[in-house]
């Protein structure tokens, strides 16, 4: 579902009224626009209000769904706008934008126990990814969980793809030695 | 440390980072490589972010549903699929538009002149009934509103009472806006519908349906009546319900929590009893043409069969292909032809959720096999 073809066919199938398909395609984005959005609210349930203006937006111009070129890149932007707009309605302009931005990434190990990780790993893993400065984190977020490549990044935030590139070569290398001072250390 | 800083250093976590988003090329491949061979020490870094990377993203299926649900019933007005058939009056548009119900209207010129004269006999009675504030009623006299689903999609509706009800794929529920929730609540079914009425003793609610009359006063159930089934049937979560059969009107059968009701849905004169009538476990009452049962989940599944739909399942127990057949034609939106008479008896089992059509077919023919061939619009097993 990651791939945009399959998306594309979801969108085609709203546009025919398809429920069914709209479900899916809100239960696949939920959790990440709401997370997205989070960074930016900090309040669980504006950032719900925010997301399903999002998708009853979708849901009402479904008719035009066709002439997005991506779908998945339009959810993330509209959210975006949406959230900035809420935001600069309730006079909080200067948390509208990326610096400010709080996002909190998964666990790096879902299930440490699974994979040879140990616990210290597990946490000192988490402490780099929360050390990142905001907006490095938020776009290591959108390219490893949300899978948006380089391009979306760029287009979403409205920074050049080499700002992407740079930021996220950035927040691997800040990981990077925190694995490598637990590598020293064991 | 110091190397750490080197330029061969941060090209390498510029294409680590390129490898992991996958917007690395060949070349770009290959020099990291390059430099993973002339830098041992970066191995395990480059081995623990990229199992780091791969690690499934963990969903909580559960929340996202729920928020899908209250997104729904924030904007279930727009999630209705209305179709007025029986009217053209702008009054009446009028005043659902005001309501900011989403609905595509059919135009019906026929109409056009009994609403004309309709509309003269309303302004004067209008003028009369001003005092009593029943014009809006009046006006919408003929107000009856359709909700259908087409087969592949299916809809929740919420009721003028307040009542819920989901409607199952390629099913149509009507009811007369102007007189629903005056003295009764009055629905008709054709197909399948999961109701949870609002308790009000006062206004009975009552679903007419081909084969059946069902009359409540505030409960949670399951009406299954499509035209093309051999049974229809009644399925009752909590509450009580009191069912009528369309040729027997001097007969109520009281249905009691966790029981169904089902009957043959075949035309009278054939006395044959209904074919597919599993389970008869319990049966209080037991006369020709209907029967009564408990409703018990699937053990394995841990599912009752007659409200999987409603957590979005296509669940069969022990059913034929033919059936199977038509559940799966209103599920997916697709028409099933069984191109071999042979296989239309056999029995399967089987609990779906987001599986595509092919996936389900995949599925069942792994227990008992046949051929399938998937169309634009249509699916032929042989």
């Amino acid at each position: 579902m990651k791939r945009l073809e399959d998306i594309t066919l979801l969108g085609q199938k709203i546009a025919n009224d398809d429920q069914l398909a709209y479900r899916q395609l809100f239960i696949h984005f939920y959790n990440n626009l709401f997370r997205f959005v989070m960074g930016f609210t900090k309040n669980k349930e504006l950032a719900e209000e925010i997301v399903s203006d999002v998708f009853i937006n979708v849901w009402r111009r479904r008719k035009n769904i066709e002439e997005i070129k991506n779908l998945k890149l339009y959810l993330y932007v509209s959210a975006k706008n949406i959230t900035f707009n809420y935001l600069k309605k309730l006079h909080r302009e200067n948390l509208a934008n990326l610096d400010s931005v709080e996002i909190e990434p998964e666990d790096p190990f879902a299930d440490p126990g699974a994979a040879m990780i140990t616990r210290e790993m597990n946490s000192k893993l988490r402490a780099a990814i929360n050390s990142l400065p905001p907006r490095c984190k938020l776009i290591f977020k959108l390219i490893k969980e949300d899978g948006l490549t380089y391009k979306e990044t760029a287009q979403l935030l409205n920074i050049s793809e080499s700002t992407v590139e740079n930021q996220l070569s950035i927040a691997l290398k800040k990981i990077g030695g925190a694995i490598r001072f637990i590598f020293r250390h064991n | 440390m110091n190397n750490q800083h080197s330029p061969s250093h941060n090209q390498f976590w510029s294409l680590l980072s390129k490898k992991l988003a996958k917007e690395a090329n060949p070349e770009e491949l290959q020099e990291l490589h390059f430099i993973l061979l002339n830098n041992p020490d970066l191995h395990h870094q480059a081995d623990m972010l990229t199992e780091m990377w791969q690690q499934e993203t963990k969903t909580n299926r559960s929340e996202d549903e729920a928020a899908y649900m209250r997104h729904i019933m924030k904007h279930k007005d727009e999630f209705f699929v209305e179709e007025n058939t029986e009217e053209t009056n702008d009054i009446e548009s009028g005043i659902e538009e005001s309501n900011g119900v989403f609905r595509s209207l059919f135009k019906r010129k026929s109409l056009t002149i009994f609403s004309f004269i309709l509309f003269i006999i309303l302004v004067g009675g209008a003028i009369y009934l001003f005092t009593q504030k029943r014009t809006v009623a009046l006006v919408a006299e003929q107000a009856i509103s359709s909700v259908v689903t087409k087969n592949g999609s299916r809809t929740k509706i919420v009721l003028p009472d307040g009542s819920q009800v989901w409607l199952n794929a390629g099913s149509n529920l009507d009811y007369n806006n102007s007189t629903f929730n005056k003295e009764l609540r009055e629905v008709s079914l054709n197909g399948e519908a999961y109701f949870d009425v609002t308790k009000n003793p006062e206004k009975p609610f009552i679903i007419h349906t081909k084969k059946m009359d069902i009359k409540v006063l505030g409960t949670v159930f399951n009406v299954r009546s499509y035209s093309d089934e051999k049974i229809a049937e009644a399925a009752l979560i909590k509450g009580s319900i009191e069912v009528t059969l369309k040729d027997r009107k001097d007969q109520k059968i009281i249905l009691k929590p966790n029981e169904k009701i089902s009957i043959s849905n075949e035309e009278p004169k054939a006395e044959k009893k209904p074919e597919k009538i599993t389970s008869a476990k319990a049966n209080p009452v037991r006369i020709p043409q209907f029967e009564v049962n408990d409703l018990k989940p699937n053990p394995t599944y841990n599912i009752i069969g007659e409200i999987a739909w409603t957590q979005n399942k296509l669940f069969f127990e022990d059913e034929t292909l033919e059936d199977i057949g038509l559940r799966m034609e209103r599920w997916f939106g697709k028409k099933v032809t069984i191109a071999n008479e042979s296989l239309k008896n056999v029995h399967y089992t089987g609990n779906y959720e987001n599986e595509t059509l092919e996936e389900v077919l995949l599925s069942l023919k792994l227990s008992k096999t046949f051929n399938f061939r998937i169309g634009n619009d249509n699916v032929v097993i042989y």
